[in-house]
């Protein structure tokens, strides 16, 4: 498992740890991090991103907590089993709503900026719209 | 229970009629890796400089592993480690020199350390050998860091100890805080106006404002719950909770920063916006 999974945004309102709990969920709800994959070391993170380990581990036992991790003897962090994104069926839709979610904070502060910016709703739909369609 | 590296009470400075610490009080606990944040002349280099007993008070004390500071222990001074804003002592030794210098006064020394750090930090041979005035400011600094740190500190003082240091020097600075200190459970106590530095490692910062800590908490806590709120005055008039500071604008309509999170968020007419670091430096201090 490679250490440069992850990124962060010093000087952003929000904290590094919050940065890395929304980068795990968003990797573990689109399948890029598949149930069983081990977690790099708590101290691998903190020097590949020069940050305190405390913020690291801090992020991974909130992660426990919320049951997107586990803590697995002799290993590490690893994704639970329960945590797999997109599942066949009818458990499609939910994973999808629950994928939907982790853009919203993204989204509201699009939303904050276009009111700021006194854009009306269509307008910035319609830009979403274009950069959607964009090649990334 | 483990005294605290820092212990100041009732610390009072003054230079001429101006008092730069009032009345000051302030504990950090083993362990600890506290941010100092402040205005330029806030007194964070004072403050420092009177934690350590380099510089004499007006008043109160200040107790340093549980040992007053006029009366410390040679074992006690031993465990800290201080990289001043700029030093200039020293200067025509070379940086071998003032590094044995150091190492006879000190009972700990890791000199493992001492030759992985001058490697890592370009000190061939020649610049081991210049006289340190010759050195530029950057070399200075990464000298007097290695300096501090090569008696493995328990208490470690930085006082903006990357001013002088560019990207990729403040970098590897900051990699060898987080993993040669920090992960040694040395506390750390650093002041620096670079807040995207203080984020990555200080889990806490403390404001020094008119001469007290004005505030000192867990960075996260901070971020997770301050809060822009702007509102009309008729719907801001009272004190909210968590109120640190608010403001007019012209228009009549009033802002208030707040922490601990705001209630207002749904309230039509009040825009609620949260606050990045230096936001609530700029908010906090001034």
């Amino acid at each position: 498992m490679t250490t440069s999974l992850f990124s962060i945004i010093p000087g952003s309102s929000d904290p590094i740890y919050r940065q890395l709990v929304d980068q795990v969920r968003r990797l573990v709800a689109g399948g890029q991090l598949a149930p069983g994959a081990a977690l790099p070391s708590v101290r691998d993170v903190a020097q590949q991103l020069t940050v305190n380990p405390m913020t690291v581990s801090k992020a991974y036992g909130l992660l426990e907590l919320e049951g997107v991790l586990d803590r697995r003897r002799g290993v590490g962090m690893v994704v639970a089993d329960r945590a797999a994104g997109a599942g066949a069926g009818a458990g499609a839709a939910a994973a999808a709503a629950d994928r939907a979610a982790l853009l919203r904070p993204t989204l509201e502060r699009a939303a904050r900026e276009a009111r700021e910016l006194e854009l009306d709703p269509a307008t910035v739909l319609a830009l979403f719209t274009l950069i959607l369609k964009e090649s990334p | 229970m483990t005294p605290s590296p820092i212990q100041m009470c009732g610390v009072a400075k003054q230079f001429g009629s101006k008092a730069i610490l009032d009345n000051l009080d302030w504990e950090v606990r083993p362990g600890q890796v506290v941010g100092l944040l402040g205005r330029n002349g806030a007194g964070k280099s004072t403050l420092m400089e009177c934690l350590l007993g380099l510089r004499e008070t007006d008043g109160g004390s200040v107790l340093l592993f549980g040992e007053p500071l006029h009366a410390l222990t040679d074992a006690t001074r031993a465990r800290i480690g201080y990289v001043p804003q700029k030093s200039d002592l020293f200067e025509w030794m070379t940086a071998l020199q003032m590094l044995d210098y150091f190492k006879a006064m000190y009972p700990r020394w890791n000199d493992a350390k001492v030759a992985s750090l001058l490697e890592r930090w370009g000190f061939d041979g020649l610049m081991r050998n210049k006289p340190i005035r010759r050195l530029s400011g950057g070399e200075q600094q990464r000298l007097s860091i290695i300096r501090a740190l090569a008696h493995d500190p328990d208490l470690l003082v930085l006082d903006e100890p990357a001013s002088a240091l560019d990207p990729a020097g403040r970098r590897s600075f900051l990699s060898e805080l987080v993993d040669g200190v920090i992960e040694q459970g040395t506390t750390v106590v650093f002041s620096t106006h670079i807040l995207t530095d203080l984020e990555r490692v200080a889990p806490d910062v403390a404001f020094l404002k008119d001469g007290r800590i004005a505030l000192q908490g867990e960075l996260d806590t901070l971020l997770d719950g301050a809060r822009r709120v702007i509102g009309p005055a008729s719907v801001l008039g009272a004190a909210l909770p968590g109120e640190l500071r608010r403001s007019q604008a012209g228009d009549g309509s009033v802002c208030v920063i707040v922490q601990g999170g705001s209630a207002l968020a749904d309230t039509p007419g009040v825009r609620v916006e949260p606050l990045g670091l230096e936001d609530l430096f700029i908010e906090v201090t001034r």
